[in-house]
């Protein structure tokens, strides 16, 4: 051959094991499918799901009116450890929401096809841990009816928050996620509101979905503004992401307290909230793709990529705990040495050796690339991982609150009733809006499948056409 | 009132070129309705850029400028709080706020300009009311060619009829 062949990817690529999509379908087929979730009747399953899950929201609303009323008294929290549950499910939760802006922004800003089968969900996981987990500050204030004080307003008392305290950083960043979550994962979902429109049969989801589309015809100014912003979004989530975890661990870096006043803990934070977020979008996704039937478009390459993301992101955590240990060492500061003591050998040894099976151990079964594909053993690692990083909280938070400098001061802690109710009330809190989404709007993106299995054909299509004319020329 | 005439492709790739032909036919006035963004249909439809990102580098220099200011006024001026003797206007811890309120402001205005960029909210539309549109956010790849008066109905018409449209219909409505 005289002239040079243009380089152009090759699906035929003996490298790839797991497609990205298992079957090519007519789009209408296609779209048809990935909308059966939401066309048809739900099983018994979901009922049975929405029924557990509405039973904890109930124990959820129980213990929070027993709090307004009595107060934040029949919390287990003492003085010393005045933060105990109500901060722990926080930073759990919140850390829980970064891996879908982690699957729904940064990947898409580094061009990753595998992301658009599992964005929306990621994305959903999201909103519905933010809720929970803006809930807990709130019910912390202890007078929640007046949370406005934390809001910059023009008042009678003359008085204006502390922006040099970063709780009032916090507001601001855990406000500002929510809005680009929730903004991010409307516009992704406009184009696929309007295929659901256009695809029911029934009038009143017609109207429905047509209002909620807000009038989309896909026209080319549309893609146009629409990928531009979705794109801008992204590169606004993907700083934003990190920023949010970083104030939520300066929350603890930037007191005075040994074992808290430390410079790993913004990236440590960073890191176990995708992490935790990781294990979560699994624990959820491996279930959704068996009951919803998306094995075409959620294959074993998203398993095997979620899996290598847990194995990495568990690392950076790993890093996290060799590091925070060595500097309580290395400070030859008796306090420091102590708050670091007390986890390996002292009253919370249980939980830190749990925290370390879990989050450290459990992770490595995944440089095995068939245990990487086998749904079984990720969806027991994420929830191994999901309690690992619940307890890794609980550490960080009450361990060196309950021994700080003043032997006469230690006190230990231990969770009530009501402090357990608002944990597994916000669990079900969580589980049943990821249930109402699923059976009310697309959960895979129609759009981005179409448009990756249309790349896909003609990708395909061009290596096929080269080969052929290679094998001419040959 | 205004008229248009909109053909239906099986492809995308036939779309494509049917827009190319019909611009190189005098047809300026095209528009592309399709289920999901096709490379190339902006070329060739002469649309330009989207200044979507100006304006949400104005939103962000915006909302941080504004964010500081709050600090600024509220810690340094108004209520100045001296808290063990720490500088009344601390930039430093002023810098997460600012970073975030920029982040809101450049997201909301993106958001919005998409909005309104793409001329929604607008439920109802001459289109929308065609049972055969329904395929362009399915697996149709439309094309709208705007005419004025009927002899330009009947040449583009003709027009997409030739270039191999499966469905060619006259529409009549409020832009």
């Amino acid at each position: 051959m005289s002239e040079p062949l243009p380089l152009a990817p090759v699906t035929a690529d003996p490298l790839v094991v797991h497609p990205l999509l298992e079957e090519r379908r007519p789009d209408a087929q296609l779209g048809e499918a990935l909308l059966r979730p939401v066309l048809t009747a739900p099983g018994m399953g979901w009922w049975a799901l929405v029924g557990v899950c509405a039973a904890l929201t109930v124990l959820l609303a129980v213990a929070i009116t027993i709090t307004f009323v009595t107060g934040v008294g029949v919390w287990g929290n003492n003085i010393p450890v005045a933060w105990a549950f109500g901060i722990i499910n926080f930073v759990w939760w919140i850390g829980i929401g970064h891996a879908g802006t982690l699957i729904s922004a940064i990947l898409l800003l580094f061009g990753m096809k595998w992301r658009s089968s599992v964005n929306r969900m990621a994305e959903a996981m999201t909103l519905f841990a933010l809720v929970c987990a803006a809930l807990f500050p709130l019910l912390h204030l202890g007078r929640p009816w007046k949370f406005y004080y934390l809001v910059p307003y023009p008042s009678s008392l003359r008085m204006w928050p502390q922006f040099r305290s970063p709780l009032t950083w916090d507001v601001v960043a855990i406000t500002t996620y929510l809005t680009v979550s929730v903004l991010f994962w409307y516009l992704g979902l406009l184009p696929d509101l309007a295929t659901a429109r256009d695809t029911a049969k029934q009038p009143w989801r017609r109207r429905v979905w047509g209002l909620l589309s807000l009038g989309w015809r896909g026209s080319a100014r549309h893609w146009r503004h629409w990928r531009t912003g979705y794109l801008l979004l992204a590169g606004l989530a993907t700083p934003l992401v990190v920023s949010v975890h970083t104030i939520v661990s300066f929350d603890f870096a930037v007191s005075q307290l040994p074992g808290w006043h430390s410079t790993i803990f913004p990236p440590y934070f960073v890191a176990g909230a995708i992490f935790s977020g990781l294990a979560m979008v699994l624990s959820l996704l491996i279930p959704a793709r068996r009951a919803l039937h998306l094995h075409a478009v959620v294959t074993q390459a998203h398993l095997d990529a979620l899996a290598r993301l847990l194995l990495v992101s568990g690392l950076f955590v790993a890093y996290g705990y060799v590091q925070e240990h060595f500097f309580g060492w290395y400070s030859g500061n008796p306090y420091e040495m102590h708050a670091m003591n007390i986890l390996r050998t002292g009253p919370y040894a249980p939980a830190f050796w749990t925290v370390f099976a879990c989050n450290v151990l459990v992770p490595q079964l995944f440089w095995s690339a068939r245990l990487r594909t086998q749904p079984v053993v990720l969806w027991c690692a994420a929830l191994l991982v999901n309690v690992g990083m619940w307890l890794e909280r609980f550490i960080i938070i009450v361990s060196p609150l309950s021994e700080d400098f003043l032997p006469a001061s230690w006190r230990h802690y231990a969770p009530t009733w009501v402090d357990l109710s608002l944990l597994s009330g916000t669990v079900g809190l969580f589980g049943l809006g990821f249930l109402l989404f699923l059976r009310f709007l697309p959960p895979v993106p129609i759009s981005e499948v179409k448009e990756l299995q249309h790349e896909l054909e003609a990708s395909e299509a061009f290596a096929h056409d080269v080969s052929a004319r290679e094998g001419g020329a040959r | 009132m205004s008229r248009w005439v909109l053909g239906e492709f099986r492809t995308p790739e036939r779309m494509v070129a049917a827009a190319r032909a019909l611009r190189a036919s005098g047809f300026l006035r095209l528009e592309a309705h399709t289920p999901y963004p096709v490379e190339d249909v902006d070329a060739v439809l002469g649309l330009s850029g989207s200044r979507l990102p100006l304006l949400a580098l104005l939103a962000g220099v915006g909302g941080a400028a504004g964010a500081y200011v709050v600090q600024w006024f509220t810690q340094a001026v108004d209520w100045p709080l001296n808290v063990g003797g720490r500088p009344l206007h601390s930039g430093p811890a002023f810098i997460p706020i600012t970073f975030e309120s920029a982040v809101l402001a450049a997201a909301g205005a993106i958001f919005l300009g998409v909005i309104v960029a793409c001329g929604l909210p607008r439920v109802t539309h001459p289109f929308l009311d065609l049972e055969a549109f329904r395929s362009a956010s399915i697996d149709g790849f439309w094309l709208a060619v705007a005419v004025d008066g009927s002899e330009g109905v009947d040449a583009a018409e003709g027009a997409l009829r030739q270039l191999g449209a499966a469905v060619v219909l006259a529409v009549e409505g409020r832009r």
